[in-house]
């Protein structure tokens, strides 16, 4: 069929060669030639296109997959270790990296029904069924440590919720002649340990890979958790500036005249304010506040709020209100250069309205410009929450963030400075992959910007 | 040029003012006294609140608030150093100076190093030092200033023990050496990236071209041909540097436990001293704002063909 075709260029017709026709010629194409012609046309849209750019940029690559592994030990690390970021244990305070307390060799872990576990299991006669040593009880979070003794034979451990110390040691003879007296009395019950609650003797536990702070807390789970309030924040914190920014740059960019003046007035306004001293005073200002509303507010979302705590809400606040205006001037830019393009006047002379133009034409041509502004946004959101909680402003104890962990990791920086260095490299590493990763889309998105 | 400088002026003292109402805002937004303690009775608050003005109406306050800046009256500050006039405070205490002078410091060594640095890296472009500058950068702008500072801190002062722990004065040069390359690193870093990139623009310049067609030795074409128009985009960069250094300033000044502008901002706003946040704000609001007109004027300098009046989109 090719050779047929390429015959008969305009330029050298001569219409004795051109081969008759034959009914054969007419005849509809076959499957698979339909297949091949579908294959050779095969358009590449953009984000495959893109898609395919980013690949070959081994760099960016590359950073995409530690940032992945970052995401990893953020998202999935927690559940892998039986440490929780807010769990302290007692008996192993300060531990350096790798280590764990002698007690944790011998942690009890008890499931199942504990309250009557401790109410029965513990009772006179059946601790006799433990061997002698020092146990770990980790309950509810809390390791409580006790040493197994003959002389504790013929006492019990009991459970007392509204002691300082919940478990409590107390003699056989002083129960049963009321000396010893409890808020709330037990009730034992002749149910046998082993089946009230199941207890299982671990001899060696998960090590603390990064140590343990001042307060017996496990640091590797802290600052899993405190990577994942990070880029959580650096996500939220971008996704609100590319909303608010894009929004404002579009408007003031296809209104133009008079309202686009008036609104890039207002944004070099904003442009020209040192952001830094009015994000401090924004967030002790906005503290009280916020925390009053959380406590009144009965709705979801003032609870979900509270849930992330004052801290971390301020900052996205700060972000709405302060840091879109580099996000509008790139919209407004992008909007203005487009608007001038010729299909769009074509789309105009059409008849197409202006929903139909921003939809189809407008956002579509800025979408990868969005893209990279969002991404590159992300890192500096990191950056101003961990510089925040670094001076004790943010996120604040027990929950966590790489700033405010590097913060708590200050006073005691000279005796263990790996506290720093841990929670110090992996923001490093969250924010060095994310503007590569970042740099790598510019590249792929917008090869006009290649530089 | 003239008229441009004096509606850049008037619109920075726009900027100035609406700082100013802004600050005043969100300072009074925050319920209670600054005069609020345990053992304070109302009466006394009333009477402290009578003594500073703070009964009269918020529009008042605002007003006198403006009056006596343009007085040069900064006020005096209501707890931290009760009585004293924050001007004092500011300025002949020694904060203001220290500030600046950590502040011009760290933007000094910025220029001195970054710039060259990127004309090295552009000049050896593909080279294994272009390699090396360009990781090294790279890693520069992701590692934030107080990790820096505090590993810097380990090392040199407590471990190694070559530089002093306390750099509360500045008093030595010695003292000044870890504050100083903490503050300055990440702008070093982005400097010389930002050097590199628009050194490799204006190597691919028609007139470099011509000038190495004419026989000139590649050493002058860099540092003659180049580096003078790849010089604008770090001009412009240097308004957010100088906004950044006091950002940056505020965590060198606390780690270090540097009595300066910085750190005694973040303790008037959680002191609640309301002259004193306004007067600091102030200051250091006009100075980045002073900073931006300048570079702004140097633009022009470096390359006449900008128009200033056109340069707002």
């Amino acid at each position: 069929m090719d050779a047929k075709f390429a015959k008969i260029s305009p330029f050298q017709v001569d219409p004795d060669k051109i081969p008759p026709l034959t009914d054969e010629d007419f005849a509809p194409a076959a499957e698979n030639e339909k297949e091949a012609m579908v294959e050779k046309h095969k358009s590449v849209s953009y984000w495959r296109d893109a898609w395919r750019r980013f690949r070959a940029n081994t760099v960016s690559m590359v950073a995409l997959g530690i940032f992945i592994l970052c995401l990893l030990f953020a998202f999935v690390g927690p559940l892998l270790i039986p440490y929780g970021y807010g769990d302290q244990y007692r008996a192993s305070q300060k531990l350096a990296p790798m280590e764990f307390s002698k007690g944790e060799e011998k942690i009890a872990s008890i499931t199942g029904n504990c309250d009557a576990f401790f109410a029965t299991a513990l009772r006179p006669g059946s601790i006799t069924a433990l061997s002698k040593g020092d146990y770990y009880i980790n309950y509810k979070g809390t390791t409580y440590a006790f040493t197994l003794t003959k002389a504790l034979e013929k006492s019990v451990i009991v459970l007392d919720l509204d002691a300082e110390d919940p478990l409590v040691i107390v003699k056989e003879s002083d129960i049963k002649d009321g000396t010893w007296k409890k808020s709330t009395p037990i009730e034992f019950t002749d149910t046998p340990a082993e089946e009230a609650a199941e207890i299982k003797l671990v001899t060696r536990v998960f090590p603390h890979v990064f140590g343990t702070d001042s307060a017996g807390r496990d640091l590797m789970a802290r600052t899993m958790y405190g990577t994942r309030v990070s880029i959580i924040i650096g996500i939220v914190a971008a996704l609100i500036v590319l909303i608010i920014g894009s929004i404002y740059g579009a408007v003031s960019g296809l209104a133009g005249g008079a309202v686009d003046f008036v609104m890039m007035r207002i944004v070099e306004l904003i442009y020209s304010i040192p952001e830094v001293l009015i994000v401090l005073l924004l967030q002790v200002v906005l503290k009280d506040p916020l925390q009053a509303w959380f406590d009144s507010g009965t709705s979801a979302f003032a609870k979900a709020m509270g849930d992330l705590g004052s801290g971390i809400v301020s900052i996205f606040i700060t972000f709405a209100l302060l840091f879109w205006v580099t996000m509008a001037r790139i919209v407004r830019g992008q909007v203005l250069m487009l608007k001038q393009q010729e299909y769009v006047t074509a789309a105009t002379a059409l008849g197409a309205n202006n929903g139909r133009i921003i939809r189809r034409h407008l956002l579509p041509n800025c979408v990868g410009q969005l893209v990279i502004t969002t991404c590159l946004q992300i890192p500096s959101a990191i950056f101003l929450e961990s510089f925040l909680s670094f001076l004790g402003l943010g996120v604040s104890a027990p929950m966590a963030s790489l700033g405010s962990l590097c913060s708590d990791a200050i006073e005691t920086l000279s005796i263990y400075p790996y506290r720093l260095i841990f929670p110090g490299i992996i923001l490093t590493i969250v924010v060095l992959t994310l503007n590569l990763v970042g740099d790598g889309l510019r590249d792929a998105l917008d090869p006009r910007l290649k530089r | 040029m003239a008229g441009y400088i004096i509606k850049r002026i008037a619109v920075a003292i726009l900027t100035l003012l609406v700082i100013m109402c802004i600050t005043f805002l969100l300072m009074n937004a925050v319920p209670g006294s600054p005069f609020l303690t345990e053992k304070s009775t109302p009466e006394q608050i009333a009477r402290a609140n009578a003594k500073y003005g703070l009964d009269k109406p918020l529009y008042v306050q605002l007003f006198n608030y403006i009056k006596n800046y343009l007085k040069g009256d900064l006020g005096t500050s209501l707890k931290m150093q009760e009585g004293t006039a924050v001007s004092k405070i500011i300025f002949h205490q020694g904060k203001f100076r220290l500030s600046i002078k950590l502040g011009v410091y760290a933007l000094l060594l910025a220029i001195i190093i970054g710039i060259p640095l990127g004309c090295i890296a552009a000049y050896n472009r593909g080279k294994w030092i272009d390699g090396f500058l360009r990781v090294l950068t790279t890693v520069g702008v992701a590692i934030p200033t107080f990790v820096l500072a505090t590993l810097l801190l380990v090392s040199f002062a407590v471990k190694l023990k070559w530089l002093p722990t306390l750099s509360s004065s500045l008093t030595s040069f010695k003292s000044y050496i870890m504050p100083v390359v903490a503050l300055s690193f990440y702008y070093t870093c982005y400097i010389a990236k930002l050097t590199r990139t628009s050194m490799l623009d204006a190597i691919n310049q028609d007139y470099i071209r011509t000038a190495r067609a004419k026989g000139v030795k590649t050493r002058s074409l860099i540092l003659k041909h180049a580096l003078r128009n790849s010089l604008i985009p770090v001009i412009t960069y240097l308004g957010p540097v100088l906004a950044g250094i006091i950002t940056g300033s505020f965590v060198i000044e606390s780690t270090f436990s540097i009595p300066g502008l910085g750190r005694y901002y973040i303790q008037s706003v959680l002191t609640r001293d309301y002259p004193v946040i306004m007067a600091t704000t102030v200051v250091l609001s006009a100075l980045v704002i002073f900073m931006n007109l300048v570079v702004d004027i140097a633009y022009k300098i470096v390359d006449p063909r900008i128009t200033l009046t056109g340069k707002e989109d």
